[in-house]
């Protein structure tokens, strides 16, 4: 091991190289899973709290037309999420397919009925009202940007309600616009409204029901907790009535769930890049190294040394370069992004802020990073450019010492 | 009874090929070597010093016949017990020095015992004793190429017998030393074969230098044509 550090020290720039070549792709990598995870982190959120909550109990599966089967809430039910520790928020709603019309104009939107006093908690709307205020009391109504510019509507203005539901058959009524919220996403602001659950349940004429229950688990802080998503929702199905369902996040909002499950990968995927080219200085480096030494491991090997402490030595230099580098580089990348978060999250430009957005997302991503993902990286890299120090290191160990002995550099 | 031989060399053959010509650089050497010899081998340049010196130290393999180093059989050895070999049993010297050059004049001494195993503090201390003896403790923290081309040539033969081999070899060990320098590195090998025992085959093609040796064998295009004791 003394020989291999002391030839750290004979080419320096060659050693930096080495250095500096583990250093970049693991300070990349570890930024990437920070970006990676504040991304994906964004969408579920947005996801979760905008539209599907973590999961939902319903009353069976899509009707005709997406609207939802309407089912009455047992008490045994309501109970039992009241005492599920594991439940951390749960409200009811109830979503109906309707017309919109305001004057001559007229829009297809989602009505949903929420409880206005719970969902204040947890839904980002009551905080994107531009205009106007949030709900509080019967036949009072929310809209967004787009639909209120759709059917030209102000607050104050009313408008009238056309719900069409294959359970409950058609049902009228009038709400007036108290508030118009800025929507994260322009479909959403031009098809969801929001009215009490009052309102939304004389739509169908039936007191009682609802559509879903949508439930937030307590610790789950990212898609990177949706297994206690699943136990949780493992443990409701155990209790449902007959004809009730329960479906997480992943079931609700497929599409965002892939997203999240392949955007990971995907940066990853393309952090290899770095490694492959880390890998590839590596590999020169060593390969020079060997070549210039040519001469001293012949003299090694003519004194006794095995194959096997030749390739020790060659790949402890390896090791220790890029052990160090693929470290320092790892927590350079810890700190960046801890720093980042620090400052309020990453604000991001252009295209890509608008990107966010058409997810709901804000455009600002806050960074996160396991200590496991910074030693995965870090190790990773070292590994990658001890791998590529192997076919040198094997060179070396191969060569016959009369041969290497008369070699000059 | 003679004493059992360090090293036999019976009927060595060795011939160098280069695209379709073949060229014979040993034709059939026969040697035996007693323990605590002190040989020269004598040629001019091309006479197959080098190559046979190779041969014995199991550094290159013949193209026929077969080298017994304490009873054992060169080639049936992997390259890998070779050097194993070679680490126990052989020490060298080579014509350049060659000494390692980010190691330190103690540190190049005690590789061959670092190879070997030997724990730090006994190779160290076995590095400095034979250092001491050869002249150049003095130089022991310092790295090799501060040292001038007399003084690398002591270290190097100090670390051909630190780890008390069977035989030392050594290829034209004087070839870069001035007259002087050649004379006092011979001297001091010969001190050591007197002292410590070793065996000691050096070739050379200073004739000056023939005088000081107890055996000398002469070389001549591939071929052993004397062997002179004195």
């Amino acid at each position: 091991m003394r020989y291999a550090l002391r030839n750290l020290k004979r080419a320096r720039r060659r050693s930096l190289y080495t250095f500096l070549a583990a250093f970049y792709p693991a300070l990349i990598l570890v930024i990437m899973f920070g970006l990676a995870a504040g991304e994906v982190q964004g969408m579920f959120e947005s996801a979760t709290k905008l539209e599907t909550g973590h999961l939902q109990i319903r009353g069976g599966d899509e009707l005709a037309g997406g609207a939802l089967p309407l089912f009455e809430l047992p008490d045994e039910l309501v109970s039992r999420l009241e005492e599920d520790a594991a439940i951390q928020y749960w409200t009811v709603r109830l979503d109906l397919p309707a017309l919109a019309a305001a004057g001559s104009r007229s829009y297809g939107v989602l009505v949903q009925g929420v409880e206005p006093e719970k969902i204040a908690e947890i839904s980002p709307i009551p905080g994107l009202i531009s205009q106007g205020r949030y709900i509080t009391g019967p036949r009072e109504a929310v809209i967004g940007e787009e639909l209120a510019r759709l059917l030209d509507l102000e607050v104050g203005d009313s408008l009238v309600l056309l719900s069409v539901h294959p359970e409950a058959g058609m049902g009228a009524g009038v709400a007036k616009v108290v508030g118009i919220f800025r929507a994260p996403q322009a479909e959403m602001g031009r098809t969801v409204i929001q009215v009490p659950l009052t309102t939304a349940r004389r739509l169908v004429r039936q007191g009682d029901v609802v559509t879903s229950v949508v439930a937030f688990v307590r610790g789950v802080e990212g898609p990177w907790d949706a297994w206690k998503i699943e136990r949780t929702a493992a443990e409701l199905e155990k209790i449902l009535p007959e004809g009730l369902v329960v479906k997480d996040f992943e079931e609700l909002a497929p599409e965002v769930a892939l997203y999240i499950r392949i955007a990971r990968p995907v940066l990853t995927a393309f952090s290899a890049i770095f490694f492959v080219l880390g890998g590839l200085v590596v590999l020169n480096a060593f390969y020079l190294s060997v070549l210039e030494r040519t001469r001293e491991l012949g003299v090694i090997r003519a004194l006794g040394a095995s194959r096997r402490w030749i390739m020790r030595a060659i790949l402890g230099e390896a090791l220790v370069l890029s052990g160090c580098g693929a470290g320092l580089g790892g927590l350079l990348g810890a700190g960046l992004v801890v720093l980042v978060e620090g400052l309020g999250g990453l604000r991001m430009p252009g295209a890509y802020s608008e990107f966010l957005r058409a997810f709901g997302m804000e455009p600002i991503l806050h960074l996160r990073v396991t200590p496991w993902e910074v030693l995965g990286s870090a190790l990773a890299m070292a590994g990658v450019a001890v791998l590529s120090a192997w076919y040198p290191a094997r060179k070396a160990a191969r060569l016959d010492p009369v041969e290497a002995m008369r070699h000059v550099t | 009874m003679s004493p059992e031989p360090v090293l036999v060399a019976e009927n060595l053959v060795k011939n160098y090929r280069t695209d379709s010509v073949e060229t014979p650089a040993l034709r059939g050497v026969d040697l035996e070597m007693a323990k605590g010899e002190f040989t020269a081998v004598a040629g001019p340049s091309g006479s197959g010093k080098s190559t046979l010196l190779h041969l014995l130290g199991g550094l290159d393999r013949p193209t026929s016949g077969e080298v017994f180093l304490e009873g054992k059989a060169l080639s049936k050895l992997s390259p890998e017990e070779l050097a194993k070999l070679r680490l126990s049993r052989i020490g060298f010297v080579f014509q350049a020095y060659n000494l390692i050059p980010v190691l330190t004049v103690l540190e190049n001494v005690a590789f061959v015992l670092e190879l070997r195993g030997v724990p730090r503090e006994e190779r160290e201390r076995k590095a400095r004793e034979i250092l001491a003896e050869l002249g150049v403790e003095k130089y022991a923290r310092q790295l090799p190429h501060r040292l001038s081309g007399g003084e690398q040539q002591r270290v190097a033969v100090a670390r051909a017998v630190v780890g008390a081999p069977a035989i030392v070899l050594a290829d034209e060990p004087t070839a870069n030393l001035d007259g002087e320098n050649s004379r006092a590195l011979i001297d001091l090998m010969r001190r050591l074969n007197g002292s410590r025992g070793t065996t000691f085959l050096f070739a050379t093609h200073d004739s000056r230098l023939l005088d000081r040796v107890k055996r000398l064998l002469t070389l001549e295009d591939g071929r052993i044509t004397a062997d002179r004791r004195q």
